[in-house]
């Protein structure tokens, strides 16, 4: 007799209902416990493999953001679609693909489609997983004597999709409708070998085709070389051997994400909010995203985001899937960096996002494309963890709030007459977070990929034919404080003759979306300058210098007092795509991190070093720093020891002068709450909060002893 | 105990506190960021904590830079400033006893026009201490945000 074989479904089933009931994924770690050393040894093969098809992968794709930036990942997965081994790359992705293979399975892909070895599925439907249709995956199942015995994916992030927007990642869009192809799980490749009207799809579907379709070369390739390698690993030791170690790295990741919380991170519970919001017309609102982390003696490690705003129809929001992504990322980062990366630390983490928010939204219709509030939860939940760290001691792990990446898209017509369509990841080289013990650094971090690099701007130029007259350090940037967060990128684009060119950017609305952490500032404000109708072609052919810095402490950058135009400046970077003719100016920045304890504590040889440097001003060292710099004879830069401590006291003094006792404060802004004396932008969200989650509405008037059922006027 | 053991000990009491104080050369932070977390790094901090304090309040957490939960001699716990000020209750925000500043998010003293925050969108909301005028926190928020609690350690053991 033979037995019947189980469906997937049935053993994704089983196994989602083990954990529910018994808690664990596997009950006994019996490899690792009797044989530790084969137990290590198999796992990291398994990681080389990963890491060296991730490697291979890097050089077959075209796309500088995949080959420059390293926006990629690859992953192995058990049959029912859980991450045993992760490569380096994107963090955001432990979960998303497990996400995608469940998906399938939930939904009978394997009676309506069938799955086959040299089967590849294509998706970047993010409610299904990953973070935006720009964050694409390819999976393959792989089979042993018939059964499937497991999942390969690998994934990229495309910079272009055919959305409304060129570069996909517009912030004009009110429906799914606009952000492009999004394809859900569709096969596009049998006996390895991709289809042909896939690529056709794709080629006449967005603006330019060649980095998703070699980005899809790339992620095949890195798949077979991975699925070739696990089968050799299986044969030598043995499918029992091989099911086994893969649960029990789970298992073991699991457990150790638990005894990692109860090392390291102080029993308690933990409140930090971060900041987004909607900047298109008529819709426009703030949203907060409010994290509470607690921590419990045992080692457990819980997340609310109970009060995030409702989805609506706008792209600042996020999918579940991409939600649960970044804050993973988050904690892979800042706690669980020297543990196994899988689904082990998902298990460990519970997690609530209320259904209907913007993080968890209800309607597939709804775009998600810019994340929002999910990627200031991060930020949020990182502070958090900073806090936990700080009362346990460990003061090498604090840190403020990392930046708002943040940059340009652009498509039209290149030099060569060619579509194109991009966005430009120079951004993955923004300014790292300040921390307990030294400053942030410049250009150099995004929390989306550490491995992140802004590329060369000669390959960009060769992607997006924008000019760049600059590319610098953003002085100022960074937040103040007594470690100051590190500046990001400064550049500015000018539209070249022989082109057209439609050009925009992403980041905030005009807020502080990066904060700084136990007495620092945030970072600066995002901004766009666009100059239309400018001399700057006169000035070319007169030899006059051209423009090409901000300039520093100055409420105009330098560049716009160079230029005769006709000037336009977006505070927070939100700017719709739009026609820009030659020799138009465009300058955006990258994102700038938060800054860490009171300024007046910074110390002034920190501060020497910047102004030295040209990052930083004399006056923002005397009003934010207290600190009077001096210049020799010979142009050296020092301070005057004496007058800075006369001045950093008065600095002390003017604080204690216009600061107010919090209960008279809280007197006189009650009355403006209760007078609904609120600007638009938090008036509209106060509203919405309180109405979608009765829990913060609440808090809301407790905190401001307001009447039972008090609501915000409109 | 053997000598070395002692010069070790010593050596690592010493990294954690110029790591506190903000001093420890990069090259040192290294080796105690590549160290395993044990947990008893918390025992070692409270102890360079107590010896820096002014004052002789036991010290069961520090809360975040400047600020500590004492047990006071009455037997109250409370969050107390390096100064020696004393915000109250540790179970209650100490925001709520904080001296509070709104600024204007672009000033030109902080922030220039160029790159502060819209005020119609945010605002800087710094909290000072009553006594010494550390700058203990800024949240950038809008008009009727209530002060958020950052913090509230579990102590009950």
């Amino acid at each position: 007799m033979t037995m019947a074989r189980r469906s997937l479904k049935d053993r994704l089933i089983e196994s989602e209902e083990l954990f529910r009931d018994t808690g664990v994924y596997e009950s006994e770690l019996t490899v690792k416990e009797s044989d530790p050393v084969t137990f290590e040894v198999l796992f990291t093969r398994l990681l080389q493999t990963l890491t060296n098809a991730r490697e291979v992968a890097l050089s077959i794709s075209a796309s500088p953001s995949t080959r420059e930036q390293g926006e990629i990942i690859f992953g192995l997965f058990t049959a029912e679609g859980d991450a045993v081994c992760l490569s380096t790359g994107l963090m955001i992705h432990v979960h998303t693909m497990s996400r995608a293979i469940k998906w399938m399975i939930n939904n009978d892909y394997e009676t309506k489609m069938g799955f086959r070895e040299g089967d590849y599925f294509f998706n970047n439907d993010s409610f299904i997983g990953g973070g935006h249709p720009s964050d694409q995956m390819l999976m393959t199942p792989f089979f042993v004597d018939g059964e499937l015995e497991g999942w390969i994916g690998g994934l990229t992030h495309v910079t272009e999709t055919g959305a409304v927007e060129p570069g996909a990642m517009g912030s004009s869009f009110t429906s799914r409708f606009a952000e492009g192809l999004i394809l859900p799980c569709m096969r596009i490749a049998a006996d390895d070998e991709l289809f042909y009207d896939f690529d056709v799809l794709v080629d006449r579907g967005v603006r330019s085709s060649i980095s998703w379709l070699a980005d899809n070369r790339a992620k095949l390739t890195g798949n077979l070389i991975i699925r070739e390698k696990v089968k050799e690993l299986l044969g030598e030791v043995g499918l029992d051997m091989y099911r086994k170690v893969c649960r029990e790295y789970i298992e073991d990741t699991r457990r150790a994400t638990h005894e990692k919380v109860r090392r390291s991170l102080f029993p308690g519970r933990y409140r930090e909010v971060a900041w987004r919001g909607v900047t298109i017309k008529n819709l426009e609102r703030l949203m907060h995203s409010p994290c509470e982390l607690v921590v419990s003696r045992e080692g457990r490690l819980s997340l609310s985001f109970e009060g995030l705003p409702s989805a609506q129809r706008q792209p600042f929001q996020a999918t579940l899937p991409l939600f649960e992504g970044m804050l993973f990322n988050g904690l892979i980062q800042n706690i669980f960096y020297d543990l196994r990366y899988n689904d082990g630390t998902f298990l460990a983490i519970d997690l609530h996002v209320p259904y209907g928010s913007a993080c968890n939204p209800d309607n597939i219709q709804l775009p998600t494309t810019l994340w929002g509030p999910a990627y200031g939860g991060m930020q949020a939940c990182a502070q958090a963890v900073s806090r936990a760290y700080f009362a346990k001691g460990y003061r090498e792990e604090v840190h403020a709030s990392g930046p708002l990446t943040s940059g340009n898209l652009a498509g039209g017509k290149d030099q060569y007459g060619r579509h194109f369509g991009s966005q430009c990841f120079e951004f993955a080289s923004s300014g790292m977070y300040a921390t307990s013990f030294m400053d942030g650094l410049d250009t150099a971090f995004s929390d989306f990929n550490a491995e992140g690099d802004m590329g060369d701007a000669e390959i960009w130029e060769q992607q997006m034919p924008q000019v760049w007259l600059a590319r610098e350090i953003r002085k100022d940037g960074g937040g103040f404080g007594k470690f100051r967060g590190g500046n990001g990128i400064h550049s500015l684009y000018m539209i070249p003759e022989g082109i057209e060119m439609e050009i925009g950017a992403f980041g905030s609305p005009p807020i502080f979306s990066t904060a700084g952490l136990m007495g620092g500032y945030p970072a600066a404000a995002l901004r766009v300058w666009i100059g239309r109708g400018t001399d700057v072609q006169a000035q070319i052919e007169a030899g006059t210098p051209l423009p090409n810095t901000e300039g520093f402490d100055r409420s105009v950058p330098e560049f716009v007092d160079q230029v005769s135009a006709e000037w336009s400046c977006v505070l927070g970077q939100n700017v719709p795509t739009s026609s820009l003719e030659p020799y138009s100016l465009f300058s955006v920045v990258s994102g700038d991190g938060g800054g860490y304890g009171d300024p007046l504590l910074r110390a002034p040889i920190d501060i020497i070093r910047d102004v030295e440097n040209g990052l930083s001003g004399v006056r923002v060292a005397a009003d934010v720093y207290g600190v009077v710099v001096t210049k020799d004879a010979r142009g050296n830069v020092g301070y005057d020891k004496e007058a800075t401590d006369s001045l950093r006291a008065q600095h002390r003094r003017e604080r204690l002068h216009r600061g107010v006792p919090a209960a008279e404060y809280k007197r006189i802004q009650r009355e403006r709450v209760m007078a609904g004396d609120i600007p638009a932008p938090a008036r509209a969200m106060y509203r919405d909060v309180m109405e979608i989650s009765p829990i913060w509405a609440d808090e809301f008037r407790t905190f401001w002893n307001l009447p039972e059922g008090f609501e915000v006027a409109e | 105990m053997t000598m070395s053991n002692q010069n070790s000990d010593d050596a690592k009491l010493n990294s954690i506190r110029e790591l506190i104080e903000g001093i420890l050369p990069l090259d040192q932070l290294a080796t105690l960021q590549r160290e395993m977390k044990t947990g008893d790094r918390v025992q070692i901090v409270l102890a360079i904590e107590q010896d820096r304090v002014p004052w002789s309040d036991r010290i069961l957490v520090p809360l975040q830079e400047n600020l500590y939960v004492v047990e006071r001699d009455d037997g109250a716990r409370v969050v107390k400033c390096f100064c020696g000020h004393e915000f109250g209750d540790y179970r209650l925000n100490w925001k709520e006893e904080a001296l509070v500043f709104e600024r204007h998010p672009q000033d030109g003293i902080v922030f220039q026009p160029n790159k502060g925050a819209d005020p119609v969108w945010q605002l800087l909301r710094e909290f000072y201490c009553p006594n010494c005028a550390t700058q203990l926190d800024v949240e950038p928020v809008p008009v009727g945000y209530p002060f958020v609690f950052n913090f509230l350690p579990d102590l009950e053991f």
